[in-house]
């Protein structure tokens, strides 16, 4: 294309103004100047113009050519959080596998949550000594290795025996955890992985036989029923009231001032229980309590005591001061005219503990009370009973029983997540080893997932190329050789290999040379590390060529001159002739990188899932062979002519001035 | 001049033999030739007398067949590193030989950096110097196919310049030429045989020869037929062939 026109073009064009007196002439008319503008582009800026436009078109109004796309190029979602899939084993795997849930004289108790422990391997160690020092939180030994501190929650069992006069203590502990699932999230300090995936299900409402909402009853997950006294946090606004029905969409509240409010579930932040508060001193929580000793309860005067003492008993966790209050021990209870009065008494040591039940106000004041007052010494041990989003049901279909919690729900159709996902933090600094972390899911924001379709024809083809062009070099740079032995080999790899086909040599690499790599090295190649050897292989002799005409069209004064400069051969090579020979055989080179790209559609022989295998998977599927095929040729084409354009741009970047 | 110095080039019975399709071509036929220290020989002789051969078997760009030939005390055949004796006797070609991708200063700047192994900056300085010394500083930017024939071959004897050898050989530097370009050249190697550089130095150009040579050599037939002193080789030579030769060329 002549540079001179388009520079003209693209300088705007100041028209005369219209002269009456006139020469005849006229300016163009802006449809002249758009045919001026189109003849001054590029050939291939046109085809690419036009492709480009087709596409577009097709994609926006055709839902076929859409879903077509969308398989050639690895279904990419438009945001994932599957980022990497990891391995990691964690050294302190405190936090994670174990919930220290308290202790006796005797022995120290440590929940470990099953359903982690059932996705995370943990690897357990036993150490015997003698016990040196004892806190709450950790346990130290002295060994014969020396002094060992293991915190509680990691201690899995425990013996303890007497041993000349001395407590010998074995304890069994974890040392290291491995953690495998999903990364989702990774900062400089932390990383989160998704240990269970979400487990759902969308059936229609037509195959629900029956539908029972399960009663929250369990431990974990305490539901609230009609008639029961709540609290409801949305949207940063509390408000209690008392339950009057309650659905999987909706709940509605009769307010103390005898109203009635709906409130919608998914808009609830927090939803919960008043139940009884126990708030301890906290030099009382963290001691050790024989049975013998007095308990000192505190309870506000005119909430029921005996009914709160009754509560304490069903609590599956009973906080350390009090769980001796049954009976064992003596209990002495003191009551307080107000709430604030029996928090600062139990702050201050008057009381070991706090009691509060009340229908009314709910704990929320308790809580509050404290974070106010951090230094009044009073502690809350037990979390607030809190109500699910939504509750879990059990749905009974047509032929099968789901139970697990309704996600949505419309008219025709219900999705039931039968396994909640669950995360886990991890300190990175406690990570000792990375033992596996490959690309999640296909998305946008994380393209390094998307290994299929045009991203693996593209993956293939410049690695095959690279590969190529050093195979190529090396036996370019031997065909010009004069010792005899090198020109040989370099002739008869050129020959044999152009002489073959190249699906025969891509069926020769994975089915010949790969196994017998395996068998005699041991190493396992991928079938894409086949299909790069094998594409690689077979180009390298038709660049070989390339590279050694280039050479040879460099005028022998050239290597002379360098020779005669003192350089030896391969200085000359390398400095003098090679990079004139490199722009002679660009043209070339890029002619085969581009025939590489459509020639890279044979590795789907190799079981490869690529641009045109995909392709062929999408029309066995549908039966819509005209869609795929041309979306395939239409990929195949665009990034043909982009290669070419950028071949273009190379070459002229490096012509030389004359 | 003729101070009883050893002689820096040494060629004794020097026999090279090309071997192609119509039978063999006896290029140098027993050559012996010395050339001392800061001494400028001239070789004249007809087309395929073998007067480029003799220079390019200098630097062994070809080898002999037989004979020796000894530079700057170091017997060229055999010689472990033939690099460093051509580094030190800079060629200038008929066709310059530049590298066309390199600028007149990158031209002068590469050798200096792979085999001398500059510093760029010392290497550029020296380049620039040189430039200046053959009389065209400002194309120092320019490529190759943006300067003239004279002002190439000029970039090309700064190339050789620039790592500093004893010896200069240059081969019709002037022939590939146009006639009006041919006295640039010709005054840069003028220059360099006034300060002392050894040259040999094939040509035709008697102006130069009778200026600038301590000695004129006439070859044919891969031997040489006489040398003398230009003067008297020009004007007054002895042989029967010198005198047919110097007839057609003068």
């Amino acid at each position: 294309m002549d540079e001179r026109t388009r520079t003209e073009q693209s300088q705007p064009i100041h028209l005369p103004p219209p002269d009456e007196s006139g020469d005849g002439l006229t300016p163009p008319g802006p449809y002249e100047r758009i045919i001026n503008w189109l003849a001054g582009l590029p050939w291939w800026a046109l085809i690419l113009g036009v492709v480009a436009v087709a596409v577009l078109y097709s994609m926006l109004t055709s839902e076929a050519y859409r879903r077509v796309i969308q398989s050639l190029t690895d279904n990419p979602q438009s945001s994932t959080e599957d980022l990497y899939n990891v391995v990691q084993i964690v050294g302190e795997p405190t936090m994670i596998v174990g919930r220290y849930a308290g202790e006796t004289q005797d022995s120290v108790t440590t929940v470990v949550d099953e359903l982690l422990d059932t996705v995370i391997g943990t690897s357990q160690v036993t150490r015997t000594g003698f016990l040196l020092a004892e806190d709450p939180a950790s346990i130290t030994l002295r060994t014969d290795g020396g002094l060992v501190t293991i915190p509680k929650d990691r201690i899995v069992d425990e013996q303890r025996e007497m041993v000349g006069g001395n407590e010998q203590i074995t304890l069994t502990y974890i040392e290291r955890v491995t953690v495998s699932g999903t990364l989702t999230k990774r900062t400089d300090k932390t990383m989160t992985i998704r240990t269970v995936n979400e487990a759902a299900q969308t059936f229609a409402v037509s195959r629900v036989l029956s539908r029972t909402v399960i009663p929250c009853t369990q431990v974990n997950a305490p539901g609230c029923e009609e008639g029961e006294y709540v609290t409801i946090e949305r949207q940063g606004e509390i408000v209690t009231g008392t339950l009057n029905t309650l659905s999987n969409t909706n709940l509605s509240l009769s307010l103390p001032d005898g109203n009635t409010r709906e409130i919608r579930r998914s808009d609830i932040d927090r939803f919960d229980v008043p139940t009884l508060t126990v708030a301890l001193n906290a030099r009382s929580a963290a001691r050790s309590i024989v049975p013998d000793d007095e308990v000192r309860i505190a309870f506000v005067l005119d909430t029921d005591i005996m009914k709160a003492l009754d509560e304490l008993e069903t609590l599956d966790d009973v906080p350390v001061p009090l769980r001796y209050a049954d009976g064992q021990s003596r209990v002495v209870l003191i009551g307080y005219g107000t709430l604030d009065e029996a928090l600062a008494a139990t702050g201050a040591g008057e009381a070991d503990a706090l009691l509060y039940l009340d229908d009314g106000p709910d704990r929320r004041y308790v809580e509050t009370w404290v974070e106010d007052n951090p230094r009044a010494g009073v502690a809350l041990p037990t979390p607030p009973r809190e109500c699910q989003k939504g509750c879990k049901v059990t749905v009974k279909l047509n032929d099968d029983v789901l139970t697990g919690r309704i996600e949505w729900e419309t008219d025709d159709e219900i999705r039931l997540v039968t396994t909640e996902a669950q995360y886990i933090d991890l300190d990175r600094s406690k990570i000792v080893e990375n033992r596996r972390m490959e690309p999640g899911a296909c998305a946008l924001n994380n393209l390094r997932g998307c290994n299929a379709g045009i991203f693996l024809t593209l993956r293939v083809t410049f690695q095959a190329y690279g590969l190529a062009l050093l195979i190529g070099l090396f036996f370019g740079l031997l065909r010009v050789q004069t010792n005899p032995v090198l020109y040989a080999v370099s002739t008869l790899y050129v020959e044999v290999v152009r002489g073959i086909p190249l699906l025969v040599i891509l069926l020769y690499a994975g089915f010949v040379v790969s196994p017998q790599i395996r068998d005699t090295f041991g190493v396992n190649l991928s079938d894409e590390q086949e299909a790069v050897l094998g594409l690689a292989f077979g180009y390298g002799a038709f660049i070989a060529e390339i590279f050694r005409a280039g050479i040879q069209s460099i005028s022998r004064g050239q290597m002379e001159a360098a020779r005669s400069l003192g350089m030896s051969y391969p200085q000359g090579m390398r400095f003098v002739v090679l990079p004139q020979a490199v722009r002679v055989v660009l043209p070339p080179l890029g002619n085969d990188f581009i025939a590489m790209l459509k020639d890279s559609a044979l590795i789907s022989v190799l079981a490869l899932p690529d641009l045109l295998q995909l392709g062929r998977l999408y029309v066995s599927r549908t039966f819509r062979a005209f869609e795929g095929y041309n979306t395939v040729a239409i990929l195949y084409l665009l990034m043909t002519l982009f290669l070419s354009m950028v071949v273009r741009i190379i070459e002229r970047r490096t012509r030389l001035p004359h | 001049m003729s101070q009883p110095l050893e002689p820096i080039i040494k060629i004794e019975n020097a026999h090279k033999r090309f071997h192609t399709l119509r039978g063999t071509v006896h290029a140098l036929n027993g050559v012996s030739l010395n050339i001392k220290p800061g001494e400028v020989v001239v070789i004249v002789g007809p087309s395929g007398s073998g007067k480029s051969t003799l220079l390019r078997c200098i630097n062994r760009l070809e080898t002999l067949d037989g004979g020796s030939i000894t530079v700057d005390g170091i017997l060229l055949k055999g010689a472990r590193n033939i690099n460093k004796v051509r580094a030190e006797v800079g060629m200038v070609f008929q066709q310059f030989n530049l590298f066309p991708d390199r600028t007149a200063l990158g031209n002068i700047v590469l050798a200096q950096r792979v085999v001398r192994k500059r510093k760029k900056a010392e290497a550029m300085a020296r380049a620039n110097e040189l430039l200046a010394k053959v009389g065209i500083p400002e194309k120092a930017d320019s490529y190759p196919a943006q300067l003239s024939g004279g002002q190439q071959q000029r970039v090309a004897i700064a190339r050789a310049l620039a790592m500093n050898p004893k010896i200069m050989l240059f081969d019709e530097p002037t022939s590939a030429l146009d006639p009006e370009m041919i006295k640039e050249v010709l005054d840069v190697m003028l220059t360099l045989a006034r300060e002392g550089m050894t040259m040999v130095v094939v040509s035709h150009e008697m102006g130069f020869a009778r200026a600038a040579a301590d000695r004129a050599v006439f070859m044919d037939g891969g031997v040489i037929i006489e040398e003398d002193a230009p003067d008297v080789l020009f004007s007054n030579p002895s042989h029967e062939r010198t005198k047919l030769f110097l007839s057609k060329i003068l």
